[in-house]
């Protein structure tokens, strides 16, 4: 059909094919709508593979897993080793890491919102349920807060126009992240649902992917990592609804980087 | 996400956490890196052993085998590759010397009477029963295609991650998973309907 190459195409649509040859596959893809349709279809394929798999990621772990990460308890060997007048120190150090080990781990059973989307969902359910004080710089503040959160993030964000969407800007605030600040934009619409977008700096060597969804306590979150930014789109809408609304921010988002 | 926690290095963890008992060697902590990383081993051992169970007994031995050679690990790698690397090997290895298992060299729908392929109940119905077909049919996939797909597909490792986790040639990473993804595809099959779909005939 086309000289591109299978392998090209799979490259392609998984983000993995080499700077170089992308342009030439791009141009191919321009040339014939198939292998642009056998693209999308892998790309959908893995959508919906993430989006079955990743249900999985927010099961409980089990304790004996956590045991396995941890070595044995020491303690008695170590204190046989060790001055007797070392003995009552260590005894205190160790029961507060015990103590704080059994924290961590009564979070990991409780189901640590250690995954982007559910962390995002969290946060969204957190916020948007808030009447009076949703965000901390509203939008008529915009340009501040673009600025603050630009600041806070280290690289340059600010809330795209969503008013096509029927969605104004609420205002925005800066979220903890699990390794990074978070900005967090608010959007309305008429009826007063609301809807938040989540930015921050995604893991250091993760590439662009496409748009994933995920839903969390009951807030569906469409998540992807677009040219160093992870974005978060969270809201209590259906899928269909927030996806389209995902793609507006994208395109928002997309003209000005270049 | 996970990747975050990596590229400070195990060992790096290892002194922040050090703090906590100075004076010992290793800290009675549960290794922060190695917590992060269970959820995805968890998901990779269903994906490869098909069953709950069995999908935990291999992540355990994997995490007790990575927290033994932690020193090991590369800084700056992908740690989840590596677990997975060694989850691969101690899988294989559990095969070659279970001669039951050995016989049976195909997985072929293992899970598909299993509890390992069952979906939380999380997501709307709507989404769910989609989700859930998807699950079924990859279980339907051979298990050498089935962990090319997840590896490639779920977890976005790199093409020479996966061959190095799996210890075949990129070309036999591609070539699976070109197979996977067309089984895959014709077996959901593209424009869903309402309809209960008939049985597909995978072959």
């Amino acid at each position: 059909m086309t000289p591109e190459t299978d392998d090209d195409l799979h490259a392609y649509a998984d983000g993995q094919l080499p700077e170089a040859r992308r342009l030439a596959f791009e141009q191919a893809m321009a040339r014939d709508p198939a292998l642009a349709a056998q693209v999308a279809e892998v790309r959908r394929q893995n959508a919906s593979l993430r989006d079955a798999f990743d249900a999985w990621l927010a099961e409980p772990v089990p304790q004996r897993l956590l045991d396995a990460v941890r070595p044995p308890v020491r303690g008695a060997t170590w204190r046989r080793l060790v001055a007797p007048i070392a003995a009552s120190a260590a005894t205190l150090v160790l029961g507060l890491a015990g103590g704080w080990y059994a924290r961590d781990a009564a979070l990991e059973r409780a189901g640590l919102p250690t995954t982007f989307p559910r962390q995002a969902a969290l946060t969204h359910a957190l916020y948007a349920a808030d009447a009076n004080r949703p965000v901390e710089v509203w939008a008529s503040e915009e340009k501040r807060l673009a600025n603050w959160l630009t600041r806070r993030l280290g690289f340059p964000v600010h809330p795209p126009d969503l008013n096509s969407a029927g969605y104004a800007l609420v205002g925005g605030r800066l979220v903890a992240g699990a390794e990074q600040p978070t900005a967090l934009f608010m959007y309305e619409d008429a009826a007063k649902n609301r809807l938040t977008l989540q930015a921050r700096k995604p893991p250091s060597g993760a590439g662009d992917t496409a748009f994933r969804y995920a839903v969390e306590d009951g807030v569906g979150v469409y998540y992807w990592i677009d040219d160093h930014c992870a974005y978060a789109l969270s809201g209590t809408l259906d899928r269909a609804q927030l996806l389209a609304i995902g793609r507006l921010v994208y395109s928002e988002l997309a003209p000005e980087k270049k | 996400m996970a990747a975050a926690a990596l590229a400070h290095g195990l060992d790096a963890a290892f002194a922040r956490n050090a703090g906590a008992s100075a004076m010992s060697a290793d800290p009675p902590l549960p290794h922060p890196d190695l917590v992060a990383a269970i959820p995805r081993l968890r998901r990779y051992a269903r994906v490869l052993t098909g069953d709950a169970t069995r999908a935990d007994d291999l992540v355990q031995e994997t995490l007790a085998r990575g927290w033994e050679k932690r020193r090991l690990w590369a800084a700056g790698t992908d740690l989840r590759a590596w677990l997975f690397t060694i989850m691969h090997n101690v899988f294989v290895n559990q095969r070659a010397v279970n001669m039951r298992d050995a016989q049976n060299v195909s997985l072929d729908g293992d899970g598909e009477s299993g509890t390992a392929w069952q979906l939380p109940v999380r997501a709307p119905q709507q989404a769910h029963v989609e989700l859930a077909e998807v699950l079924r049919e990859v279980t339907r996939l051979p298990r050498e295609q089935r962990e090319v797909l997840v590896l490639a597909a779920v977890e976005e490792l790199r093409y020479e991650e996966i061959a190095a986790v799996l210890s075949i040639p990129v070309g036999t990473v591609m070539s699976r998973l070109s197979r996977a993804r067309e089984k895959l595809r014709r077996a959901v099959g593209e424009p869903r309907t309402d309809a209960p779909a008939p049985l597909k005939i995978v072959r």
